[in-house]
């Protein structure tokens, strides 16, 4: 331990999901005089995990190993796993545990997360609450018992047609289940998408066997001996259903410092500095409901965390000149089939003097807008472009150069390489280097050919080709088959030719 | 002098191409003294190190021989400010008489050495014995920190051995994937692209670099064989890829989890660790598709022996390793292998592709800061027990650690009132050069050995005339560990001598009473007796055993550890890693962003380095007219629409331009680049340098600079306005 002049301040953080976790990570990163004693009390039971891999475990494409996250450091950290916090006494800043027992803290973090929003349906809400197979997807038991269910389900209906709605439904698809989303909206992913490509992500949806109807809500979950069979629409239309998921938005998991008598409004509200109405407390992550507004995103909770360890720590350096930092997050749909990607500004939000270049393959099921302000690539719509997505997230978020024509931006890095594909000796103009090792032209073997070297080892000898990484061989046995056969019995000429009839033509290929 | 050919090795990269030399009947001014040609090195395998391959650079090599402005006699420089020649008695004792005056004024740590990896392992072993015998200085260190010194960081920490590569170079053969990281083989080490014709017919050749280098296009598929992977990742992040591809490995239940059982320590952390680099996040950060990195994980796990393969590897070059994070970059690097249960196995493992011709070597016997013959730490005193007995000399005697390169530069003209350089060319080859070149003027005394006049010998205040590779006797150490045997062909011109000849003659003049052998064999012998019982063994190992076994006894070389009575280790890690527990030792990293990051000002990366026809800081390939001829000036490689948007046409001049300072190239508008980079090889001095732009942020462990990664404006030169005209032209 080293010397410390003052005992340590006490920090406690409520919630150890990713947001938690990444501030517990950063603070101890950072605070290396032992500055801060660190508390973190998370409600569930396991260990941390990566929330938002779980789309990839419904699909089955990602281990539950895959999900572990670093375990805060021991000596550091005091970490009470399946703990929560039940009351917060602000004055006497002090908490009363639900393993009944309290800790006190110098300074709150409240990093509680959000929960699934379940809209108060017939058949759902009431007093025998919802029947069973429908679910919500937030955490790890959600995913289990959806991957248990969909084993033997025959159909699924997947009510909400969000970013997370989607991963799932194509989860279960992969899984073999026949799903059908249901969105009140009149297109999917509204948050993020306009209509047209939209409706393309929707016949791509369609052509995984994946159903969609939009402008339609469930009016009524049916369950019989309490098992959901059937859902009914808004359109009174009746779909079979043995497994739901409900994936409505989520709400800021707030009653906790609501009843501490913390302001609240959509989510605890926090300033520029993340300070919640108490000045003792902050939130942070998927809870807090800063001046910018709530994402539900990790990206912005996971900068939250940083800008509170270093607002803690008394560093300034909040960064704000770093490029690509003032701009929303990309997102993207972690959905096996569709690959979708969408940044910033979106045709319908742009400006009027802002440059917007669609590129739209119906037939493809693939769609692009580029969104261009001053010059800069401010949005993006990315549907059935996997090869250049990331690229095009990389040219948006560290605000890369553009080309001058922006369309450029969709051909893969691969498909413009730039180097020569083989062409038949015969038609290689005599400048080409065949040999880059020993930097050999095509005019230096046909010299050495004519001076008698008419082996590929003679080659070698008289010129160096293929002597050093061997990549020239075939060309230049290519060379000597053509030299050979166009002129098989011609004796070597003379030393003082510079120029023989045979290269001329070829010559004049350069 | 005897007019029968000569079996040596190149002078120049760690490949250490064989090669025959004849030494021609009329040695004439100007002309070429010896005929050079290559020469298969039998080894077990029937393949060879550089089967019977040579690159431009390597068969114009005894071009720099005999080039005009050689030097040839001691220089001195004189009262009016110009080199003079000299006797060697007069500038020995010259430089005697200013270091024991600097020593006595400012202490022994007043004067540094800064050697090189292009040494043989018996000046490089007698440089560190020199420092810290006569000078009794704790400052040397060399220009390997700015080549391998990231893996060797990150190899010592994971394996507690590091040897650039485990295995025999011959083993790439069967290797059915091989992940090779920033690395240009094709331009750097031509005749190792033979090594991966195996690998390249199976598909299974990956490549990460932000260029479509010669290397990255042999991932292109052809009539015979289908083709590999080129990933073509943002500077800077492959740590980022590294680890998102060990997430996959995770994911998709492919890592061997009874070998990290049975093998390794530190797996649940770095498991965890990796949880945080889901393939979306690692996609956006380096510019890399999802469905690539996923078929990256397919061809290593596929070729993985655990799953039945015939064996994958990783190698890195010095486009991942200099950085900031270098180290931890190789450890993600090394991770990965570890999990794919890898290193040990058939044609399987990590490796480091050193780049110098003794890079290895050179590290091995006492060069670097903190270490003593047989790669032994000098903080440990049963190691300085160990060598001082073989100095005849008292432990207590030993200066401690000093300072990595970078650090030691940094002090020049402070701390360090003196410089020795040996086989480095700094002001051309460090990282923020012109800040070095500011260093360097303002010391007291600047002695430098050379055979050429450098940019820093031009420096000097003494110059001392070295012998060239085909003048003397000694031993380089390859890139895969085995000890080689480099032979005299001819005399040196002039006054020409060795460095272990000056060494000994300083000490000398020094007044020391250490002893210094000035016999390569015997040095050699002294040293394998240093290294005995180290990590670096060579004790079994002698000039006499080297050449038998050329001779065609035919072991297939003598790979170090090679301890009294055995002939040295091929392979490593079959049964157990160098640690005390046997068990390889995973870390878990996390990357850092480049220390020169893209802001609005400076919105392009700058990578740097080589090509083909140039070596290093050019010193010796620059002088060679056939390699001119192809590669004549620096160049700034950018992407079309980079050039585009800056009125660039190819052929313009180029200004590149850092915080640090700015270079001027031709422009060379290429689609194989990414649009947000462009390159510049570091091969030439003056306005072209491309180490003038350069950032000297090192890596934390390593003490690695930053070679591969900083933030620049581009302008088309004739429109370019300085920023700072004091700095950048001071
Ligand atoms: C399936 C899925 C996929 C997603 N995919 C993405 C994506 O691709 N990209 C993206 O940006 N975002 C994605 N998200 C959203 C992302 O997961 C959230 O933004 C992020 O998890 C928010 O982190 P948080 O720490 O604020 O909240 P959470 O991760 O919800 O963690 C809050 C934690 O606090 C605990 N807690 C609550 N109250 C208490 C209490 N009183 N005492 C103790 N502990 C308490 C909870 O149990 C929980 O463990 C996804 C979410 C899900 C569910
Ligand atoms: S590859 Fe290296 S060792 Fe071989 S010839 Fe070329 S420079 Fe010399």
């Amino acid at each position: 331990m080293t010397a410390q002049s003052s005992a340590p301040e006490k920090i406690v953080v409520v919630g150890a999901g990713m947001v938690g976790h990444r501030f517990v990570d950063e603070l101890v990163r950072n605070d290396r005089s032992g500055r801060f004693a660190i508390e973190l009390v998370g409600a569930e039971e396991y260990e941390p995990y990566n929330r938002i891999l779980l789309s990839e475990v419904l699909a089955g494409r990602a281990d539950l190993r895959a999900l572990g996250l670093p375990l805060p450091d021991a000596d550091r950290v005091l970490f009470r796993r399946g703990v929560a916090v039940d009351e917060i006494d602000t004055d006497a800043r002090e908490l009363l545990l639900s393993d009944g027992t309290r800790s006190t803290y110098d300074r709150l973090v409240l990093a509680t997360g959000a929960r699934a929003f379940v809209p108060p349906l017939p058949g759902l809400a009431g007093p025998a609450g919802a029947p069973k197979h429908v679910h919500v997807l937030r955490t790890l038991d959600d995913t289990r018992n959806i991957a248990a269910r969909a084993m033997n389900a025959k159909h699924a209906v997947v009510l909400g047609g969000g970013l997370l709605g989607l991963e799932a439904a194509c989860g279960l698809r992969r899984r073999g289940v026949p799903v059908t989303v249901v969105d009140l909206d009149d297109h999917l992913m509204a948050t993020q998408l306009d209509r047209g490509p939209s409706r393309m992500l929707a016949a791509q949806l369609r052509s995984l066997g994946i159903d969609v109807i939009t402008s339609t809500s469930v009016a009524e979950v049916i369950s019989a001996y309490d098992e959901i069979v059937a859902v009914r629409l808004t359109d009174d239309r009746l779909l079979a259903a043995d497994l739901m998921l409900v994936s409505c938005g989520i709400r800021a998991e707030s009653g906790l410092a609501a009843r501490a008598g913390i302001a609240v409004e959509r989510g605890i509200v926090v300033d520029e500095e993340l300070r919640t109405s108490d000045p003792w407390v902050h939130a942070i992550g998927d809870c807090a409901q800063p001046p910018t507004g709530m994402t539900g995103l990790l990206a912005p909770g996971w900068n939250q965390a940083d800008d509170l360890v270093a607002l803690m720590l008394g560093r300034e350096d909040l960064d704000p000149d770093a490029v690509g930092d003032d701009r929303p997050d990309p997102v993207k749909l972690k959905a096996v089939g569709v690959d979708l990607v969408t940044m910033g500004v979106r045709p319908s939000q742009a400006l009027d003097d802002d440059r917007v270049l669609t590129v739209s393959d119906g037939g493809g099921n693939r769609h692009v807008d580029l969104v261009l302000r001053d010059g800069e690539l401010v949005g993006v719509t990315c549907l059935g472009f996997p090869d250049v997505s990331a690229a095009l997230t990389l040219a948006y978020d560290r605000r890369t150069p553009l080309p001058a024509d922006p369309l450029a931006l969709l051909v893969p890095a691969g498909a413009q390489g730039g180097v020569a594909a083989t062409v038949s000796p015969m038609r290689m103009p005599g400048s080409t280097t065949v040999c880059r090792c020993s930097a050999v032209t095509k005019k230096q073997i046909v010299s050495a050919w004519e001076q008698g070297a008419t082996t590929p080892d003679a080659i070698a000898g008289a010129t160096r080709a293929t002597t050093g990484c061997g990549g020239c061989k075939e060309v230049v046995c290519g060379l000597v088959d053509w030299l050979n056969a166009s002129d098989p019995a011609a004796p070597a000429p003379s030393v003082d030719t510079p120029v023989t009839p045979r290269n001329t033509p070829v010559e004049s290929t350069t | 002098m005897t007019l029968e050919p000569v079996q040596t090795h190149c002078p120049y990269c760690a490949l250490q191409c064989a090669m025959t030399l004849t030494p021609s009947a009329d040695q004439v001014e100007g002309g070429s003294a010896v005929e050079v040609a290559p020469r298969p090195v039998p080894s077990v395998q029937g393949g060879a190190t550089s089967a019977g391959g040579l690159c431009h650079k390597g068969w114009t090599s005894a071009a720099v021989l005999r080039v005009p402005d050689r030097i040839t006699e001691p220089l001195v420089r004189s009262a009016s400010g110009v080199l003079e020649p000299s006797s060697w008695e007069d500038a020995l004792a010259f430089i005697a008489t200013r270091v024991a005056a600097l020593q006595g004024a400012h202490g022994n740590d007043s004067i540094g050495v800064f050697g090189g990896g292009g040494l043989t392992n018996e000046k490089a072993y007698q440089l560190g014995k020199f420092t810290r015998t006569v000078l009794r200085s704790k400052h040397i260190d060399y220009n390997g920190r700015f080549c391998m010194s990231s893996a060797a960081a990150a190899g010592n920490r994971a394996f507690g051995i590091d040897r650039g590569m485990p295995f025999r170079v011959t083993d790439l053969g069967s290797a059915d994937a091989i992940l090779l990281l920033g690395s240009n083989v094709a331009d750097t080490m031509p005749p190792f692209v033979q090594h991966l014709a195996g690998v390249r017919s199976r598909g299974g050749l990956i490549v990460v670099d932000p260029r479509r280098t010669a290397t990255a296009a042999l991932t292109d598929g052809d009539g015979q064989s289908p083709g590999g992977l080129h990933l073509q990742a943002l500077p800077g992040t492959d740590q980022t890829l590294l680890l998102g591809l060990l997430h996959l490995v995770v994911a998709e239940g492919l890592a061997d989890e009874q070998y990290l059982a049975a093998r390794v320590n530190g797996w649940d952390d770095v498991r965890r660790s990796v949880a945080l680099w889901w393939p979306e996040r690692v996609a956006a950060t380096t510019g890399v598709a999802e469905s690539s990195l996923r078929r990256a994980v397919q061809i290593l796990a596929a070729a993985s022996p655990a799953r039945g393969g015939n064996g994958a590897m990783i190698l890195s070059g010095r486009g991942a390793e200099q950085h900031t994070d270098g180290t931890d970059t190789v450890t993600a690097a090394i991770n990965l292998s570890l999990a794919l249960g890898l290193p040990g196995r058939p044609a399987s493992g990590y490796g480091c592709l050193t780049g110098q011709g003794n890079g290895q070597g050179g590290r091995e016997h006492g060069q670097k800061a903190d270490q003593l013959p047989g790669y032994r730490m000098i903080d440990d005193p049963s190691a300085r027990a160990h060598v001082a007995a073989v100095w005849g000399v008292d432990p207590d005697s030993l200066p401690g650690k000093g300072v990595p390169a970078v650090e030691l530069l940094g002090k020049l003209g402070g701390e360090v009132k003196a410089l020795f350089v040996h086989g480095a060319n700094v002001v051309v080859s460090a990282p923020d050069a012109l800040a070095v070149r500011r260093r360097l003027e303002s010391l007291d005394l600047l002695v430098v050995c050379d055979f050429v006049p450098s940019e820093t010998a031009q420096l000097a205040d003494v110059v001392l005339p070295v012998t060239q590779w085909a003048e003397e006797e000694g031993t380089m150490t390859n890139l895969e560990g085995r000890v080689l045997r480099r032979r005299k062909a001819l005399d040196a011109p002039g006054q020409a001598r060795s460095e272990l000849d000056i060494l000994a003659g300083l000490a000398r003049a020094l007044g020391s009473e250490v002893h210094f052998d000035t016999e390569p064999a015997l040095v050699f012998d002294e040293l394998a007796r240093a290294s005995a019982g180290g990590k670096a063994d060579y004790s079994g190992l002698s000039h006499a055993l080297l050449d038998a076994e050329e001779q065609g006894a035919g072991s297939g070389g003598h790979y170090w550890p090679a301890p009294v009575g055995s002939t040295g280790t091929p392979r490593l890690f079959a049964r157990r890693f160098a640690h005390p527990d046997g068990r390889a030792r995973m870390v878990a990293v996390s990357p850092g962003a480049p220390a020169d990051d893209l802001r609005r000002e400076a919105p392009v990366y700058l990578v740097t380095g080589r090509v083909l026809a140039q070596y290093q800081s050019g010193a010796q390939t620059r002088r060679v007219d056939a390699l001119n001829a192809v590669a004549p000036a620096a160049f700034v490689e950018l992407h079309p629409h980079l050039a585009k948007l800056h009125q660039i046409d190819d052929g313009d001049d180029v200004a590149v331009t850092s915080v640090r300072g700015t270079a001027i190239a031709r422009a060379r508008i290429t689609t194989t680049i990414r649009t947000d980079t462009v390159f510049m090889p570091f091969h030439w001095a003056g306005d072209g340098m491309a180490n003038a732009v350069t950032n000297d942020a090192v890596d934390p462990i390593s003490g690695m600079p930053e070679f591969k990664v900083c933030a620049v404006s581009i302008a088309r030169a004739d429109l370019f306005v300085p920023p700072q005209p004091e700095e950048v032209l001071a």
